[in-house]
């Protein structure tokens, strides 16, 4: 940035009033400004990021108070990340006035791509948060010490899009560990074509996967091995701000489901009942979804089949909230073959984290599965003691659940402005989730 | 044995896809052949301001405001500036910003102060000055952003300010995770209380916490696998700052943990650390060095295969940890050393890395490793482990050596700038966490 500025031969504009005090009359009055005194009466921010690198972020930006309650705050700065089509992150940094600022409200984006490393993307979204800080920092007297550089570009930076949206990539990742006695590899490659414009998507991938864990017990040696593979393909084409219709293309393999090979040729159609524009913010789908779908087992099944073609009929409802007082995100899936309409599965998940008082947030986090009679590709043997107590294999289920809940309760100072890295910052514990 | 024929039928089915692909692509790029302008697209050009301030002088403020156009009509504008005296008594001017066209609702209105006898050059500067930063949210949203940016002109201390809990932060929480099927069903709890003051000069970290499991299999035939484990411990840390470089502090420890056979350990451990980096440049790279003496009484569950139950120990530990965050990526290695002083043959030397590197534009990289030679298990019992205990990895095992390793290509190409959010049928980026 700043060799930029010197090459550009950049106009650069420094607010130097250091004397000149700026101040807004509602908070009084400093002659001679003391940069501790100006600092606490800095505009107090509650960041809300689950992403973000609240460390540098916290150093970079200095002018003003961060507090640990948003009802503390006089701008709750909500940020909420959507993927991108180039495959990197859209920020959208709601901006919410409350308390002296509750008539000031804004909204900022801040774009990462996914060529991107950890420390640009940390300083853009530093940069982001300064720009649209601004409006509130204004009201402060602090503001007095706040320089505005503007590097005027040397031309218009436009770029042709040869690729005509389309972005390719290519994973691989191996991963291995072990102790004398027990041993673990795991391989993942993945390739995908993806090309997302508002008005269509398409995603096309591949991948392959390999797991492999080996125990040593009483000389005896016991291995478990799962592998799976599976083609993909979607096409989605928008209609309107509440419509969409597509097709998905699966082909799949995999030890743990006893499926040899399975192809899933699906149409469907989604409605959204809020616009999809504010998606970031809130959504509330439905989508129905019709599948083909040949398969051949590895093994006979409980149903005696070797190779069958199942008809399938699918809805789900999912509501995705994300306010200031927390997140809330629902789904519900429900789906049954048309060939025996008693054969069904039911799928439920929540996740619901509020803040709801001053340093008391909670959140119920949990999953209630029934099937009947669904598992269509359940072994017709009994699976061994190992492929049992390592999980290799699907096991016939009426019901699978899971369930988390929590609370935390703080008090004390609302600041928490300090770094103190020294020693390390130990983590407390606790419980982190992270749903994608 | 199966393999063969699964490759065979997986490079069939990718052909298939492929083929779809070929099909989709070219309806696709004749389907949007004219990209138009994403919906909510910035607007080109600076962003054009309406002044009303009677006196101004619209030059000089051109020159300090170079990010905006100032134009003469308010039909030509996007954004309208009010100057206006406070009324008598009051001295002072309120600066009223209201969006029109596309920032039509972004309002604002800041203020300005003179200092008593400030000279009038002075206080119309430090009207441009508020003007400035009242102007730059709207800046904010256009192509512009990347050019502008925001210096505090000071460093100000984060403890400036008004804190009746001087800086004492005080958190309970408590978390339940279960999760079930017919044939298995397993919960864990975990709760802890913390009391943390971090400032600059002084760092305390306290905690009380527990954590409990418990499995269930059902093996068939009537037959149940049941087991519990359990923690539980208390930790205090308390570093004090000496200058840029130095710190020193101590540990206070106890625990009890059903896994490392440990009825309840105590220990008590100074140390000092040195940065070879000042400690303020922490969230960009830190060379830290470590040495602790830790004293400890231990009584164990079961008897060990040393053949004690209880002991006292005296260990030193020596780390050294290396990590910095830079523009074309990250890396962190961390080295230590410890070993008891009855018997220097009781041993371990731990090494851990981590590399992401960019290599170039969309080629990336990242490896992740660790190993450990271990010579101090003082803890394993005699009696050993159960085949269920060793395959559910509910107890330490005696191993002279544990490693993990894992790296990770990736590669893309093609539109990774492309910043269009396309959320039809789920975009498979949303995320959702929580962290307690």
């Amino acid at each position: 940035m700043r060799k930029s500025l010197g090459a550009a031969g950049a106009l650069v504009i420094a607010s130097l009033l250091a004397l000149g005090p700026a101040v807004r009359p509602a908070f009084g009055q400093a002659v001679t400004p003391d940069i501790d005194e100006l600092k606490k009466t800095a505009i107090k921010v509650f960041l809300d990021c689950d992403s973000c690198d609240l460390d540098f972020i916290k150093t970079e930006i200095t002018f003003v108070n961060y507090v640990r309650d948003r009802l503390e705050a006089q701008v709750h700065i909500l940020i909420t990340t959507q993927a991108t089509g180039g495959g990197g992150r859209e920020y959208t940094l709601t901006f919410i006035g409350q308390n002296e600022c509750q008539d000031l409200r804004d909204v900022h984006k801040y774009f990462s791509s996914k060529t991107d490393t950890e420390d640009e993307i940390r300083r853009g979204l530093v940069k982001a948060l300064k720009l649209g800080l601004m409006s509130y920092v204004g009201r402060t007297p602090i503001a007095c010490r706040i320089a505005v550089d503007y590097a005027k570009p040397e031309a218009a930076r436009a770029g042709r899009d040869r690729w005509d949206s389309w972005v390719f990539s290519l994973s691989g990742d191996a991963y291995l560990s072990g102790e004398e006695s027990y041993q673990s590899h795991m391989g993942y490659g993945s390739f995908s074509a993806n090309r997302v414009t508002l008005e269509s998507k398409v995603r096309l991938g591949l991948s392959v996967d390999r797991a492999r864990q080996k125990y040593v017990i009483d000389e005896d040696t016991i291995t478990g091995t799962s592998s799976s593979w599976q083609a993909s393909g979607l096409f989605v084409k928008s209609l309107g701000e509440h419509w969409s219709a597509g097709v998905s293309l699966d082909v799949e393999s995999s030890l743990y489901s006893n499926i040899d090979l399975g192809l899933e040729i699906a149409p469907a159609v989604e409605y959204n009942f809020f616009p999809y524009s504010q998606s970031s913010r809130r959504q509330l789908r439905a989508l129905y979804t019709l599948s083909l779908n040949p398969v051949r087992y590895r093994e006979s099944t409980v149903f005696g089949k070797l190779r069958e073609t199942l008809l399938k009929q699918e809805l789900s409802l999912t509501l995705d909230l994300r306010e200031k007082f927390g997140t809330i995100s629902v789904s519900a899936e429900g789906s049954n073959y048309l060939h025996a309409l008693d054969q069904y599965r039911i799928d439920t998940f929540g996740i619901v984290n509020l803040r709801l008082y001053k340093g008391l947030s909670v959140y119920v986090l949990g999953g209630y599965s029934w099937y009947h009679d669904s598992q269509r590709s359940l072994l017709g043997r009994e699976p061994t003691y190992e492929e049992l107590l390592l999980r290799l294999r699907e096991l016939p289920m009426t019901s699978n659940h899971f369930v988390a809940v929590g609370f935390q309760f703080q008090f004390g100072s609302i600041f928490t402005n300090v770094i103190n890295p020294r020693f390390g910052s130990s983590g407390g514990g606790g419980l982190s989730v992270s749903i994608h | 044995m199966k393999n063969p024929p699964t490759r065979k039928t997986g490079i069939a089915a990718l052909l298939a896809l492929l083929a779809a692909a070929i099909v989709l692509v070219p309806a696709l790029a004749a389907a949007a052949q004219v990209p138009p302008p994403p919906a909510g697209a910035p607007p080109p050009g600076l962003p054009r301001v309406f002044l009303d301030w009677p006196g101004a002088d619209i030059e000089a403020l051109g020159a300090e405001i170079a990010f905006v156009e100032f134009v003469a009509s308010l039909e030509a504008a996007q954004v309208r500036v009010a100057v206006s005296p406070l009324a008598p008594p009051a001295v002072g001017f309120e600066i009223a910003f209201t969006g029109l066209k596309e920032f039509q609702g972004l309002d604002n209105k800041l203020g300005y102060a003179p200092a008593a006898g400030e000279k009038p050059e002075d206080v119309r500067k430090g009207v441009a000055a508020q003007i400035r930063i009242g102007l730059l949210r709207y800046a904010a949203k256009t192509p512009l952003a990347k050019d502008l940016s925001v210096r505090f002109l000071d460093q100000a201390k984060p403890t400036s300010v008004d804190d009746k809990w001087n800086f004492w932060v005080f958190s309970l929480s408590a978390n339940a995770f279960l999760m079930g099927e017919t044939q298995y069903k397993s919960g864990s709890y975990y709760a802890s209380i913390s009391a943390n003051r971090t400032t600059p000069e002084f760092k305390v970290r306290t905690s009380v916490y527990g954590n409990w499991s418990d499995y269930w299999f059902d093996l068939g035939d009537g037959n149940a696998y049941e087991s519990a484990t359990h923690g539980y411990g208390s930790s205090a840390l308390a570093v004090k700052s000496l200058g840029e470089h130095w710190s020193v502090g101590g540990y206070v420890e106890a625990e009890s943990s059903t896994y490392s056979n440990l009825k309840l350990t105590l220990t008590a451990a100074p140390a000092v650390e040195y940065d070879v980096f000042p400690y303020s440049e922490s969230t960009k790279r830190q060379l830290r060095i470590l040495y602790r003496l830790g004293f400890s009484r231990v009584r164990y569950l079961e008897e060990t295969v040393y053949f004690k139950t209880a002991e006292s120990l005296l260990q030193e530990a020596l780390s050294v940890a290396y990590e910095v965050v830079r523009p074309w990526g990250k890396a962190s290695v961390e080295l230590e050393g410890s070993h008891f002083f009855h018997n220097a043959r009781f041993n371990r030397l731990e090494l851990e890395a981590e590399l992401e590197f960019r290599i170039w534009r969309g080629l990336s990289f990242e490896i992740d490793g660790s190993y450990a030679r271990i010579r101090d298990q003082l803890a394993l019992p005699a009696g050993g482990a159960s085949y269920e205990e060793i395959l559910l990895r509910q107890r330490q095992l005696a191993t002279g050596y544990s490693y993990s390793f894992s790296i990770g290509l990736n590669f893309s190409f093609g539109s990774t700038r492309s910043n269009v959010v396309n959320p039809r049928f789920g975009n498979g980026g949303r995320s959702i966490s929580i962290s307690m």
